[in-house]
C-alpha cells in the first residue's frame, strides 16, 4: 500500500471534512435552538456563494470585501426565513416544518435561476494558488486555505457559545425554552439569532466549497452530505457535528479515491444506516425520553 | 378504432392546444403550400438551459432564413416548440401536444432519456424523424431507434476521434497514455466502454478511469490519483464546466504537463469565459466550425449573417446555436430529398433519404463533405483553446471515421 | 351541519358513500373517467395517464405519511423497485401485466418493510433520513447491478399485454392505469374502515399512547410501510409500462419530494386530498406553460423568465399550504361543498 498516497488522500478528505464540520455546526445551532431540521441549508450556502459571485465577479469588489458581504447576506437570509416562514410553523409537527424547509429550498433555487441564470459558474479565485506541502504530502491550496478560514470561524463560534451571553442564552433555550423564558431570556430573539448564526456558518462554508467545486443551481445537493454528518454526530451535539464532519469528509474522499466516485454517497450513507440502527440518536446526540 | 370514430368530436382538443404552441416564425411570404412543421422539446429551463436557449435561437434563425429563401420546395416552415425544463415527462407532454395539433415531420428532442422514451411511440407513429441534443451511442442502433439520428458523431465516435488524434501525438514512437474522467450519469458513462475498446485496439493505454458526481464536487483526491499515474492525456466526458477547471488548475499546479480534452458539450466557449487564462491549451472535439473560427463557406456565412440580424448585440454564438442550426439543415436536406424523390414525408422515407446522404457539402458548417453512417455524422475536428484570443483554434484536420 | 344525515346503523355510518347524492356524483365521476379518453386529444390523454400514476403513488405515500405519520423520502426509490421489476419480468418472462404489476408491488413492499425496520427505534426526522439512505442505496443498486437493471442505460420494455392484447398506445394504457387507480384508492379507503387503518391513525396521533392501547407498533408501522411501498411499486410498474423505458435517473430524489409535496398540498391524511394533490401538482407545469404562451406575444423573453417560476411556485405552494391551509386542497374542497350544502341557510 502506498502510504504517501493514503496520507495525501486523507489530508484532502480531512480538509473537506473541516468544511462539513462548519456546515454541520450551522445545522446544529439551528436545530438546538429551534428544533428545526433545515433541509434548505444547502440552498442557503448556494445563495451566499452566488452573492459572492455577484459582489466579487459582477461588481468587481475585492474578494476580501465580497466574502464578508456575501456571508452577511446569507445570514440575513437565514434570519428572514426564520421570521417569515418558520415562525408561523411553531408548534406544528416536525414533518410539516421539514417540508417547509424543503419548499424554501425550491424557492431559493428558482430565485437563483431567475437572477443569475442556470449556467454553471466559477467563483473568481481569491485563495493563493501555490501548492501546499505538509512534509512530503501535497495538499491543494484551495482546500488548505479554505480549511484554515473555516477552522478560524469554527473556533470563534465555539468560544462564543462557551463564554458569551448570547451563547449561554442559546444553550439555555436549547435545554429548556420555558425556563429560559422565565429567566428573562428573549427566546424569540434567540430563535432568530440561531438562524442567523447557523446560516452564517453555512454561508461561509458555501463560498469556500463553491470556490473549490464550482457553482450551479444544483449546488444545494451538498446538503445531503451534511445531513449524514449531523445524523451521525447527533442532531443536537456541536462536538458531534465537528467529529462527524471531519470523519464523513474523510470517508467520502477515501471511498471515492479507492472504490470510485459512485461509492462516495453509498459509503457515507452506509455509516449513517449503521448509526441509525445501533445509536439512533447519533454518536453524541441526546436521547430524548418521551412521556405521554 | 372506436377511438377514431369518436375522435371527430374532440371537444377537449381545443383546451389542450389553445395558445399551446409558441409559433416562433411566421411564413415570410404568402405561400399557398402547406407549411412544414419543425417541432421541438426545448430545455429553456433546468440544468440544460445554458444550451437550450441557444439551440432555440439557432432553430428560430434557421427557420426565418429558410422562409426568406422560399421555404422547402415552396413549403413555408413553421417552428413550434415548448419548454421542457429538461424533464422527460414534460418533454413527452410537449411532444404529444405539438404532434397532436400539427403534422410534424421532424422533431428536436432535448435529452437522451426523452429520445429513448419516445422511441416506441415514434416507431409506431412512423410520421416523424427525430434528432436533438443527444449524441448518445445507443441511438445509433437502427433496430431499436430507426427514426432517430445524431446530428454529428455519437459520444463513442467523439472518443474515437479524440483517440485518433492522441495516437498521432506520441513522442519517439511511444503511444501516449490516457485517463478518462466522466460523470456518474447515463450521459457520462455512455462512451466509456467503447472508448476503452477502441483505445485497446489502437494500443493506447488507459491508465486511469475516474468517475465523479456531475457538477460541484471536490475532486482533490481524484487529482491525486492522476498525479500518480501521470497520463499524457485526460479526456473529460459528461460535464459542462466543473470539475474540469479544478482538474486542470490543480494538475498544472502540481507541475504536470497533461493535455486536457473534452467532448461536444464540454467544448463550448463557456469554458473559456469562466476559466479565463486557465483554459489555455484545453482541447475539444467539435463536428461544426465554431462561430468565430477563421473558416468560411456559404452556409456558415449565412448563419453568421442571420445570427447578426436576429440579435446584433449577441456577438459570439455558442455551439448550441450551431447545433440547432445544423439539425434544421439536416431536416431540410432530408425533406427536400424525400420530396424530390416524389415520396411522402413518412419517417421511413425520410430515414432512407438521410441514409442516402453521401459526401454532402454543408457549406462550411462542417469543413469537409460528410457521409451518414448508422444515422450519425461521424466527423469532427480537434480544437484547442487560445485563451489570449478567447477562442478555439483547430489543431487537427477534419477526421471522418469509417 | 349537513341536513338529513342521521345514521340508523353502524353499517350506514361506515359506508363509503353515505347519501344518494354522493352515489350519483360518484357514478357520474366514473362515467366521466370512462368517457374522457374518447374525447381527449393525445396530449390530454397523456396527462390523464400521468395523473393516474401520480394518484396511485400519492395515495400510497399518504397512507404512510398522512395516516401513519411516518415521513418518507424513499417513494421514488420504491417506485424504481416496481419499475425495474416490471422491466426485468417483461424482458425475461412472458407474464401478463397484472402479474408483473403484482410482483412489482410485492417486491417494493418487501423492500419497504426492510426500510421500515428502523422505524421502531427511530422516528420523525431520523426516520426520514433512514428512508433517504434507502433511496441512495436503491439508486446505487439500480445503477450498478447491470445484469439485472441494465446499469445507467436502463432497460426498455415491451408493451403491457394480457390475453394476447397489447397496450401500446396511451389510449390503451389509460384503461389500465385509471381503473387501477380507482381500485387502489377505494382499497385504501377500505383499509381505513378496518382495525388496521385505525391503528395507523392512532400511531400517527401518538405512537406511545397507541402502544399502550395494545397496538403492536412494529407490526403496524411495518404494515404501513409495506402497504405504501406496494402502491409505489405498482405506480412504478405502470410508469415503466407507460414510458416503456426505465433508467436509474427515472427515479430521482426530487420525485420523492414531488410526491411529498402532492400529499401536503392535497391534504395529509385525506385520500381525496391525495388525489387532488397529485392532479394539481402534475398539471401545474402545464398550466404554467399555458400562461407562458399567453405572455409570450407581449414579453418575448417570457419562456426564459417563467421557467424558474416553476421552482418558485412549487416551493411556495408547499410553504403556503403548510402555513395557511395545513389541511390542503381537500379542506378547500370541503369548504366549497359546505357552502353549497348550507346555502341558502347561512346568511
Amino acid at each position: 500500500m502506498d502510504w504517501l498516497f493514503f496520507g495525501e488522500i486523507s489530508l484532502a478528505g480531512l480538509a473537506m471534512g473541516g468544511l462539513y464540520a462548519l456546515i454541520g455546526l450551522g445545522f446544529v445551532i439551528i436545530y438546538k435552538a429551534t428544533r428545526v431540521i433545515n433541509f434548505a441549508i444547502g440552498e442557503i450556502m448556494m445563495f451566499a456563494a452566488y452573492l459572492f459571485l455577484a459582489f466579487a465577479g459582477g461588481m468587481e469588489m475585492s474578494p476580501w470585501v465580497a466574502l464578508p458581504l456575501a456571508v452577511l447576506g446569507g445570514s440575513l437570509l437565514g434570519g428572514v426565513i426564520e421570521k417569515v416562514m418558520i415562525r408561523p410553523m411553531l408548534g406544528e409537527s416536525s414533518i410539516s416544518v421539514v417540508m417547509v424547509t424543503i419548499g424554501i429550498a425550491s424557492i431559493l433555487v428558482g430565485v437563483v435561476e431567475m437572477i443569475w441564470g442556470a449556467d454553471p459558474q466559477l467563483l473568481p479565485s481569491f485563495l493563493p494558488r501555490k501548492p501546499v506541502f505538509i512534509g512530503e504530502m501535497y495538499l491543494a491550496p484551495k482546500i488548505a486555505y479554505g480549511f484554515l478560514i473555516g477552522a478560524a470561524l469554527l473556533i470563534i463560534y465555539l468560544l462564543y457559545f462557551r463564554f458569551s451571553r448570547g451563547g449561554v442564552a442559546l444553550r439555555a433555550t436549547a435545554s429548556d425554552q420555558a425556563a429560559a423564558y422565565s429567566m428573562g431570556i428573549n427566546v424569540r430573539r434567540v430563535f432568530n439569532l440561531a438562524w442567523v448564526f447557523g446560516s452564517l456558518a453555512a454561508s461561509l462554508a458555501g463560498v469556500l466549497v463553491a470556490a473549490t467545486g464550482g457553482l450551479s443551481p444544483q449546488f444545494g445537493a451538498i446538503g445531503l452530505s451534511v445531513l449524514v454528518v449531523v445524523i451521525v454526530g447527533g442532531l443536537d451535539s456541536i462536538v458531534g457535528a465537528l467529529i462527524a464532519g471531519v470523519f464523513i469528509g474523510w470517508l467520502e474522499t477515501v471511498a471515492g479515491a479507492y472504490l470510485g466516485g459512485e461509492y462516495r454517497m453509498p459509503a457515507t450513507f452506509a455509516v449513517l444506516a449503521v448509526i441509525l440502527i445501533f445509536r439512533p440518536y447519533g454518536l453524541f446526540g441526546t436521547h430524548d425520553i418521551e412521556r405521554v | 378504432m372506436f377511438k377514431r370514430i369518436l375522435s371527430k368530436g374532440r371537444r377537449f382538443a381545443g383546451i389542450g392546444t389553445i395558445a399551446a404552441s409558441l409559433v416562433a416564425a411566421a411564413p415570410a411570404m404568402a405561400q399557398d403550400k402547406d407549411p412544414i412543421v419543425f417541432g421541438g422539446s426545448i430545455p429553456l429551463s433546468g440544468v440544460f438551459a445554458f444550451a437550450g436557449v441557444h439551440i432555440h435561437a439557432g432553430l428560430t434563425d434557421y427557420t426565418n432564413w429558410i422562409n426568406s429563401e422560399g421555404g422547402i420546395n415552396g413549403h413555408p416552415v413553421k417552428y413550434v416548440m415548448e419548454d421542457t425544463g429538461y424533464e422527460v415527462d414534460r418533454s413527452v407532454a410537449a411532444f404529444k401536444k405539438i404532434t397532436g395539433s400539427n403534422t410534424v415531420p421532424v422533431y428536436y428532442g432535448d435529452s437522451t432519456g426523452f429520445m429513448k422514451t419516445i422511441a416506441s411511440e415514434l416507431n409506431s407513429r412512423g410520421t416523424t424523424l427525430m434528432s436533438g441534443a443527444s449524441f448518445a451511442t445507443a441511438l445509433t442502433d437502427n433496430e431499436q431507434y430507426p427514426y432517430q439520428f445524431i446530428p454529428g458523431p455519437s459520444y463513442s465516435q467523439m472518443f474515437g476521434i479524440i483517440l485518433e488524434y492522441i495516437a498521432t501525438q506520441g513522442k519517439d514512437g511511444d503511444m501516449p497514455t490516457v485517463a478518462f474522467v466522466y460523470s456518474d450519469t447515463e450521459f457520462g458513462k455512455d462512451p466509456v466502454e467503447n472508448g476503452k475498446a477502441k483505445a485497446a485496439e489502437m494500443g493506447i493505454k488507459v491508465v486511469e478511469e475516474i468517475v465523479t458526481k456531475p457538477g460541484s464536487v471536490d475532486v482533490s483526491a481524484e487529482i491525486l490519483k492522476l498525479r500518480r499515474v501521470r497520463p499524457d492525456f485526460v479526456v473529460f466526458h459528461g460535464y459542462v464546466l466543473s470539475p474540469i477547471n479544478e482538474f486542470m488548475v490543480q494538475m498544472r499546479q502540481m507541475g504536470l504537463d497533461t493535455q486536457f480534452m473534452g467532448t461536444f458539450w464540454s467544448s463550448d466557449k463557456l469554458i473559456i469565459n469562466k476559466m479565463g487564462a486557465d483554459a489555455d491549451g484545453y482541447m475539444g472535439v467539435m463536428p461544426y466550425n465554431y462561430y468565430d473560427s477563421a473558416e468560411g463557406g456559404p452556409m456558415l456565412d449565412t448563419l453568421r449573417a442571420e445570427a447578426e440580424k436576429s440579435d446584433p448585440d449577441a456577438g459570439y454564438r455558442p455551439t448550441g446555436y450551431m447545433q440547432g442550426w445544423f439539425n434544421a439543415m439536416v431536416w431540410t436536406e432530408v425533406i427536400k430529398r424525400t420530396m424530390d424523390a416524389g415520396k411522402e414525408l413518412t419517417a421511413e422515407n425520410m430515414a432512407e433519404s438521410l441514409a442516402s446522404i453521401k459526401d454532402w457539402d454543408t457549406g462550411g458548417i462542417i469543413g469537409i463533405p460528410v457521409t451518414v453512417q448508422d444515422m450519425s455524422f461521424p466527423v469532427g475536428r480537434i480544437w484547442r483553446v487560445n485563451a489570449k484570443e478567447a477562442r478555439y483554434e483547430p489543431v487537427s484536420d477534419w477526421i471522418h471515421l469509417d | 351541519m349537513r341536513i338529513g344525515d342521521a345514521k340508523q346503523s353502524y353499517e350506514a355510518d361506515e359506508a363509503i358513500l353515505t347519501s344518494s347524492t354522493q352515489k350519483i356524483w360518484f357514478a357520474l365521476f366514473l362515467f366521466a373517467l370512462l368517457l374522457f379518453p374518447f374525447l381527449a386529444d393525445a396530449y390530454l390523454l397523456y396527462l390523464g395517464c400521468l395523473v393516474g400514476i401520480a394518484v396511485i403513488s400519492t395515495t400510497g405515500l399518504n397512507i404512510l405519511t398522512g395516516f401513519t405519520g411516518l415521513i418518507s423520502l424513499g417513494q421514488a426509490g420504491f417506485m424504481g423497485v416496481g419499475g425495474f421489476t416490471v422491466a426485468w419480468l417483461s424482458a425475461n418472462t412472458a407474464l401478463p401485466f397484472p402479474v408483473t404489476l403484482l410482483f412489482a408491488g410485492l417486491l417494493a413492499a418487501a423492500v419497504g418493510i426492510l426500510v421500515g425496520l428502523p422505524s421502531l427505534r427511530v422516528k420523525g426526522l431520523y426516520l426520514a433520513i433512514a428512508t433517504l439512505a434507502a433511496s441512495v442505496f436503491l439508486h446505487f443498486i439500480f445503477a450498478e447491478w447491470e445484469s439485472v437493471t441494465g446499469g445507467m442505460g436502463g432497460l426498455s420494455l415491451e408493451p403491457a399485454h394480457l390475453f394476447g392484447l397489447t397496450f401500446q398506445s396511451d389510449f390503451g394504457m389509460y384503461f389500465i392505469i385509471v381503473p387501477l387507480a380507482v381500485l387502489m384508492v377505494l382499497a385504501a379507503r377500505n383499509v381505513f374502515r378496518t382495525r388496521i387503518g385505525r391503528a395507523f391513525i392512532a400511531i400517527r396521533d401518538r405512537d406511545i399512547s397507541a402502544e399502550i392501547l395494545g397496538i403492536n407498533l412494529l407490526h403496524y408501522k411495518l404494515m404501513s410501510f409495506a402497504l405504501s411501498s406496494f402502491y409505489a411499486g405498482v405506480a412504478g410498474g405502470l410508469f415503466a409500462y407507460f414510458f416503456r423505458v426505465v433508467t436509474p435517473e427515472s427515479f430521482p430524489l426530487s420525485m420523492s419530494i414531488f410526491y411529498l409535496a402532492a400529499v401536503i398540498v392535497g391534504g395529509m391524511g385525506n385520500l381525496l386530498g391525495g388525489i387532488l394533490g397529485a392532479a394539481f401538482m402534475t398539471l401545474i407545469p402545464e398550466a404554467l406553460k399555458l400562461l407562458t404562451a399567453a405572455l409570450t406575444p407581449f414579453y418575448p423573453n417570457a419562456p426564459i423568465f417563467m421557467s424558474p417560476m416553476l421552482e418558485i411556485i412549487f416551493g411556495a405552494l408547499i410553504v403556503g399550504f403548510l402555513i395557511f391551509e395545513p389541511h390542503g386542497l381537500a379542506e378547500i374542497w370541503h369548504r366549497i361543498r359546505r357552502f353549497f350544502s348550507l346555502w341558502p341557510f347561512k346568511n
